[in-house]
């Protein structure tokens, strides 16, 4: 939709299309940053987001069965995830690690402890000392984290955790400085923003109110308690199921679904797959084994493909080498590091980074390409190694073509 | 004195850490039980007798017996006494007593058993107490001839009862502390009284604030009235007491002794300078209590009542997560809990897009069959999409600025100069304006478009202004149509002649000495 070209119109038409071309990119915002606030991450989408409020609810309310709860300070997008996640979208601190076992844990003991306390602003000392004591929860202690600001390493994440809620706008800092405390030699002051605490979660159900011993259970605890029984009551819960991986994973891979999802896919594809794309700005690319959504103007996404620098040209090079390898394959890990091997002694230094000449930082920059690919849904890994999805092969090398010819060289 | 036993350790409590403790313990038990009947020697079949059921063989307590005699918990003497049968005649048979150590070492381990139990406590009394004492010594220092036995009581009572009141405090504190730790069975009890609690703990800070701070000034006071000369006249009544063979030296000691306790009595009860006093401290960590009391019930609370409660949501997280059985499964949860990661697409630029729309590819195609996406050949062999190379240095431009803006500034002078000389205020005939040099013809030319270009009626008047507004024009045609001619160094203008006011306008030119 947004590639009609515009010949002379009316004035209504003119301002048809700008109000869903705003629409579309209030959207966009809302996928990339489910939580906005006056102040941030992204205040013009804050101000498009309310001016579109309505619209946006309905639309995704019927067709994505989210709910986006709009007010004069906040909006937030309760978007909870499809049914097949993997584990690719993890919580990240500034350097783009993944959190550990420790850090999620005192992210939810630091919202309990901010929670808990009534007051509106608080210190990153105070903050600890109140970690510190609910980290004294048998529950906690039985699996084996044991948390007491005793070291360097303890203290730092703390505050990646206290990062992450300043990040997401929970914490706003007024004075001091997270490293002084690091340092043990200072403290931070901090206002506490309650109504994005009280939005932090998008869970149907109250986990305390789950008690379910497993974790298979207490996750499927979490969402909606109701199993559809009628048939309409299905295919509504498949709709909805279908339009949020087309809205928030890169590929809906046909051979994912289950035979229900597989029968309604079938059947509704073009509808959905339309009513997305005129919402949303992205473009449909349609092929045999499922379907992307192309995001062209890059704003809802927070990995992109391909990529400039060290990493960005790894992961290029590394998704042609797999497209041309044999479909259903799975390359080993050796292979893979003999491949690499040469390519980094070509360009390390030059193009690439110093530090991947050695072979510690071949293998950090393999890592990091094949994260990246599994985070596009462009290969899976496996015990023995990496294998190709079939979107990968649309990053297949092509013979050479001189602009302006519409025949391939040689 | 010897301290026996091998590589170090005490002999006689060795006893009670090896693996038949409890056997051993049972005997020495009833070595101290006999000594409070003040039976001192003991046969082994006494001791077989005495030990409770289950008893083991006698064989088995006389060999107990003589290990402990090892490890210097009891002494064996010979039994002299007579016997009743050969065997007994025949077997070496022994007298047991307990030594000095291992006296020493039941005392030890009685006050270990008696300090594990105790629970210690906030003594408001034992304050009131101390103060008492103190008023006693004060009216003793204004006898001239004290009594000596009533000093005496005074000086131990007071000293007691203030290591008391610090023992007690101590232990008590400690126990709330282990308490507030959870790991501690008494939280239960804790919080069934905790109203009782925290008025207990409230009423020891406040009394602790009041009473202590007059205990201070008492001290103070007899400090500098001479306390130390009640100090040495009871350590030499000490000294009478002792046995000959230990009172060399033992006056100076004792001195030294009841000066220590009076300055700790006075260090727990008056600050000195920025150091606090012990009082203060206790006073501190008292409060410290009160507050984390507070915290762990409150917590303990909305743990037990969290149906919607959000802390509870968070904390029960916080397990989950702990619990989860790998890293990806913890990502999940983030996810699935939190909803704050962001969408992720694949990305298409324009040229594809228009490729695909020139020469469409169809629904049923695989990808590997499609056309792939363009990538630049500069992207592929290099990750960069632009040239790389030394950013040009940004041209200092202010030469030329400055010379523009004097070129400016002269134009305008010159057009103001132009217009002045042409705005004289009276209507002038075209065809009597003389010779015009270049600016002002130029000048002139613009005024004419200006007014021109109002023009309604080609026979009235036309009244307007510059298009800066700076000078108000009028023209009228001329009555008898005659032509006018204007020379300029460039050429003749000639045109039907009108009549010309040129005024400045009232807000400009505030200079212009109009004519």
């Amino acid at each position: 939709m947004s590639r009609v070209l515009a010949t002379a119109s009316p004035l209504a038409d003119v301002v048809d299309r700008q109000r869903a071309a705003e629409q579309q990119r209030a959207l966009r915002a809302l996928l990339r940053h489910p939580l906005l606030t006056p102040t941030g991450p992204d205040p013009a989408a804050f101000r498009l987001v309310r001016a579109h409020a309505d619209v946006l609810q309905r639309w995704c309310a019927a067709q994505a069965g989210w709910s986006l709860e709009v007010r004069a300070d906040l909006v937030r997008l309760r978007k909870t995830a499809p049914q097949s996640d993997a584990g690719a979208r993890p919580a990240v601190d500034r350097s783009g690690v993944a959190f550990s076992r420790r850090r999620y844990v005192l992210v939810c003991l630091a919202a309990a402890v901010l929670a808990g306390d009534g007051r509106p602003q608080t210190t990153l000392g105070t903050l600890a000392r109140g970690v510190v004591l609910a980290a004294r929860d048998p529950a906690l202690a039985a699996s084996g984290l044991v948390f007491a600001i005793e070291d360097r390493q303890e203290r730092s994440d703390l505050v990646a955790a206290v990062r992450l809620l300043i990040a997401v706008g929970v914490l706003m800092r007024v004075a001091g400085q997270e490293e002084s405390f690091l340092r043990a030699s200072g403290d931070a002051l901090y206002d506490v923003d309650r109504r994005v605490l009280g939005a932090l979660l998008v869970t149907a159900r109250g986990p305390s109110t789950v008690t379910a011993a497993g974790f298979e259970d207490r996750l499927s605890g979490l969402a909606a308690a109701f199993m559809p029984d009628t048939d309409d009551a299905r295919r509504l819960a498949i709709r909805h199921e279908l339009t949020r991986r087309l809205l928030d994973d890169p590929v809906l891979y046909v051979e994912d679904l289950d035979d229900e999802e597989r029968a309604y896919w079938t059947n509704q594809r073009t509808a959905l797959v339309d009513r997305v794309a005129a919402t949303t700005g992205f473009t449909a690319e349609a092929r045999a084994e499922g379907t992307a959504m192309l995001d062209e103007t890059e704003e809802a996404t927070d990995a992109r493909m391909p990529e400039q620098g060290t990493d960005g040209h790894a992961t290029l090079l590394l998704a042609e080498h797999l497209a041309a390898a044999e479909p259903g394959q799975t390359v080993p890990h050796h292979e893979l590091r003999a491949w690499l091997a040469p390519l980094a002694a070509e360009h390390a230094g030059r193009h690439w980074r110093t530090d991947t000449a050695a072979e510690v930082g071949q293998t950090v920059l393999l890592e990091r390409a094949v994260d990246r690919l599994v985070a596009l849904d462009l290969a899976v890994r496996t015990p023995e190694g990496v294998r190709a999805r079939p979107a990968l092969a649309r990053f297949a090398v092509a013979a050479p073509r001189v602009a302006g010819h519409q025949e391939p060289l040689g | 004195m010897e301290q026996g036993g091998h590589d170090g350790r005490v002999g006689p409590l060795v006893h009670a850490t090896v693996e038949k403790a409890g056997l051993y313990r049972g005997v020495m038990g009833v070595f101290t039980a006999a000594r409070e009947r003040f039976l001192v020697h003991l046969r082994p079949e006494d001791v077989h007798l005495g030990l409770p059921e289950p008893r083991p063989p006698v064989a088995e307590v006389e060999a107990t017996l003589a290990q402990l005699e090892e490890w210097g918990n009891l002494r064996a003497d010979h039994d002299t006494g007579g016997v009743t049968t050969v065997e007994d005649f025949h077997r070496a048979r022994y007298l047991y007593q307990l030594t000095r150590e291992g006296e020493a070492a039941e005392a030890a381990l009685r006050a270990y058993t008696e300090g594990l139990g105790r629970r210690g406590a906030l003594q408001r009394v034992a304050l009131a107490d101390v103060r008492v004492q103190l008023r006693e010594l004060a009216a003793l220092l204004d006898d001239a001839a004290p009594d000596e036995s009533k000093l005496s009581t005074s000086l131990t009572a007071l000293v007691r009862r203030v290591a008391d009141l610090a023992d007690n405090a101590q232990v008590y504190l400690a126990g709330l502390q282990r308490a507030l730790d959870l790991t501690d069975a008494d939280l239960a009890a804790f919080l069934t009284y905790k109203g009782q609690l925290l008025e207990y703990l409230a009423g020891f800070v406040s009394d602790l604030v009041v009473i202590g701070a007059e205990i201070a000034g008492d001290v103070l006071e007899l400090d500098q009235r001479g306390i130390d000369a009640l100090l040495v006249r009871q350590a030499a009544r000490d000294a009478i007491d002792l046995p000959p063979d230990q009172r060399d030296g033992a006056t100076a000691r004792l001195e030294a002794a009841w000066r220590d306790r009076w300055s700790g009595i006075r260090a727990w009860f008056v600050r000195d300078g920025a150091r606090r006093s012990q009082a203060d401290l206790l006073r501190e960590r008292t409060r410290a209590a009160i507050t984390d009391l507070l915290t762990v019930v409150t917590a303990r609370n909305s743990r037990r009542e969290g149906v919607s409660d959000r802390a509870a949501d968070f904390r029960t997280l916080a397990v989950w997560f702990a619990e989860a059985p790998s890293d990806d499964d913890r990502h999940r949860l983030w996810r699935a809990a939190f909803g704050l990661s962001s969408a992720r697409h694949l990305t298409v630029d324009a040229e594809t897009l228009e490729a695909r729309q020139r020469a469409p590819v169809p629904p049923h195609a695989a990808w590997r069959d499609a056309p792939p996406v363009q990538v630049s050949p500069r992207l592929r062999a290099t990750g960069r999409t632009g040239k790389r190379g030394r950013v040009p240095a940004v041209v200092d431009r202010t030469a030329a600025k400055r010379a523009l803006a004097v070129r400016l500034a002269a134009q305008h002078v010159q057009t103001e100069a132009v217009r002045r000389r042409l705005a004289t205020g009276r209507p002038t005939r075209l065809s009597a304006l003389g010779p015009l040099d270049p600016e002002e013809f130029e000048a002139f030319l613009a005024l004419l478009a200006d007014v021109l270009g109002a023009v309604r009626d080609p026979h009235g008047t036309v009244r307007t202004t510059t298009g800066d507004g700076a000078l108000d024009l009028v023209l009228e045609p001329a009555p008898d149509g005659a032509i006018a001619r204007i020379v300029t160094r460039t050429g003749v203008l000639s045109g039907p002649d009108h009549r010309l006011t040129i005024v400045p306008s009232a807000r400009s030119l505030p200079d212009v000495v109009s004519a």
